[in-house]
């Protein structure tokens, strides 16, 4: 069964970033984010972490942090519950 | 009537900055102080609190009039008195963002009063009548390197013998809605710029600044020669992995400065890539030339930082002392890169650059006489 944090996670990046063509359950954990298969840039980075701060109330200090946060689904997920309000985590 | 075949000069060049005018912040930079303050992003709404250097006085939130109407006055007592705005005198008002910190305050608060400072247009419309100058001014923006472009197009009006004299006006102050775009990107963060410097994330500072530069056929004693602009296109917020952006906009300058000693006045706002990307090209275009940078006491003065920082450039040499590289403290980028202040008598020009979102580059040579 999936991870209910890296599903929340993948069905964002989807809508925030409106990949018409991409289906959730199709962005691999491991795949990089910014720069792999789906092409996503640093304006795409800037949209996804103000939608990812404002819903897990995380903070990200610098476009390096946010670089590390963004590396992949999964890191981004170990970010999220490291960093983040633990009410705002899916169960 | 002026020589129509005279060189092109710079006649008179000025600005302020948190520090007061050119003598003032050179002599600040001097000391290696830092105009640099936390101040809350969004003002007097809170927010994080980020590096930034307003002008004495002057806070973030927007007013009308702007607060900063009172620097350009005092900025225009130190223009040399002419017919500014005539044909024969065109002016180019050049900057990154004003009127877009009125625009947000006009949607945030509904208060009408802002909607005559909330465009580029009716700002600029607004400073010319309150200076006094004709109808003959023209607007030129191009992120970072908008006084650069202004620089350029007045040179070129002068050297088609379209006017005697020009006036290149450029003027970036803050706006919670400025701020929070660089914030946004995480570019601006709670730390402060380390231009140079070798560190695991990067910081840049934002600062108020406006400068003035008379350029004119014949009269003057400083030339910038070979204006260069390029514009690599990659990508809104990156350069090319492999510095060609910068080494592309070097080259000509390069090659007008062979046989010179110059010294190399860099953009350096703190960001990691650009600022390793910008010495990696500076020490090949110009071997051995000391590169430094001062926006980290300045903060980036957006559009206005290339009219700015020629002002204070032109005062080192004046002076015959360059300030060092502020806040770069540590392992810089290169070898080059000048952390202390240092004689500048033995050389004979000065390469200033500035770069911008986009991929825009710009650079020239500054020389005296």
């Amino acid at each position: 069964m999936a991870d209910p944090l890296t599903a929340r996670l993948k069905q964002l990046i989807v809508e925030t970033l409106r990949l018409e063509d991409v289906a959730p359950a199709e962005i691999p954990d491991t795949e990089p984010l910014i720069g792999g298969g789906l092409s996503l840039d640093s304006i795409d980075a800037l949209e996804l972490v103000v939608r990812l701060e404002k819903e897990f109330g995380i903070k990200i200090a610098s476009s390096e942090e946010a670089r590390r946060a963004l590396a992949n689904v999964a890191a981004l997920a170990d970010f999220i519950r490291e960093r983040g309000d633990p009410s705002r985590l899916p169960s | 009537m002026a020589d129509p075949a005279a060189p092109v000069r710079v006649a008179a060049c000025g600005c302020i900055t948190p520090f007061g005018d050119a003598a003032a912040t050179h002599t600040a930079l001097l000391r290696g102080e830092c105009a640099l303050r936390p101040v809350r992003i969004l003002g007097r709404e809170g927010g994080d609190a980020v590096p930034m250097a307003l002008l004495p006085g002057r806070s973030l939130d927007e007013t009308t009039p702007p607060e900063w109407v009172a620097a350009i006055r005092r900025l225009h007592g130190s223009i040399p008195d002419g017919d500014w705005g005539s044909p024969g005198r065109p002016v180019f008002v050049t900057g990154s963002n004003f009127g877009v910190g009125g625009l947000y305050a006009l949607r945030r608060t509904g208060d009408a009063s802002f909607a005559s400072w909330s465009a580029l247009p009716t700002c600029t419309e607004r400073v010319r009548a309150e200076l006094g100058w004709g109808p003959d001014v023209s607007i030129v923006s191009h992120a970072c390197v908008s006084a650069h472009l202004g620089l350029l197009l007045a040179t070129r009006v002068i050297s088609e013998r379209l006017a005697d004299d020009a006036l290149v006006l450029s003027f970036d102050f803050l706006s919670p809605f400025v701020a929070g775009g660089f914030h946004a990107l995480k570019i601006l963060n709670a730390d402060f710029p380390a231009p140079y410097r070798v560190r695991d994330s990067g910081a840049i500072g934002l600062g108020d600044g406006a400068g003035f530069a008379v350029l004119s056929r014949g009269r003057g004693d400083w030339t910038l020669s070979c204006q260069s602009l390029h514009n690599e296109m990659y990508h809104f917020t990156s350069n090319r992995s492999d510095g060609s952006g910068f080494a592309r906009c070097l080259e000509p300058v390069a090659a007008a400065a062979r046989g010179r000693r110059v010294w190399f006045k860099g953009h350096g706002t703190g960001t990691l890539e650009a600022g390793q990307l910008e010495v990696g090209a500076a020490e090949r275009a110009f071997p051995g030339a000391p590169i430094v940078g001062w926006k980290g006491s300045l903060g980036h003065t957006l559009g206005s930082c290339g009219i700015v920082e020629l002002a204070i450039a032109i005062e080192s040499v004046r002076a015959g002392r360059t300030p060092g590289t502020i806040g770069g403290a540590g392992r810089a980028m290169g070898h080059s890169v000048a952390l202390e202040s240092f004689e500048n008598g033995s050389f004979d020009g000065v390469v200033c650059a500035s770069n911008a979102f986009g991929g825009a580059h710009a650079a020239f040579l500054l020389c005296h006489g």
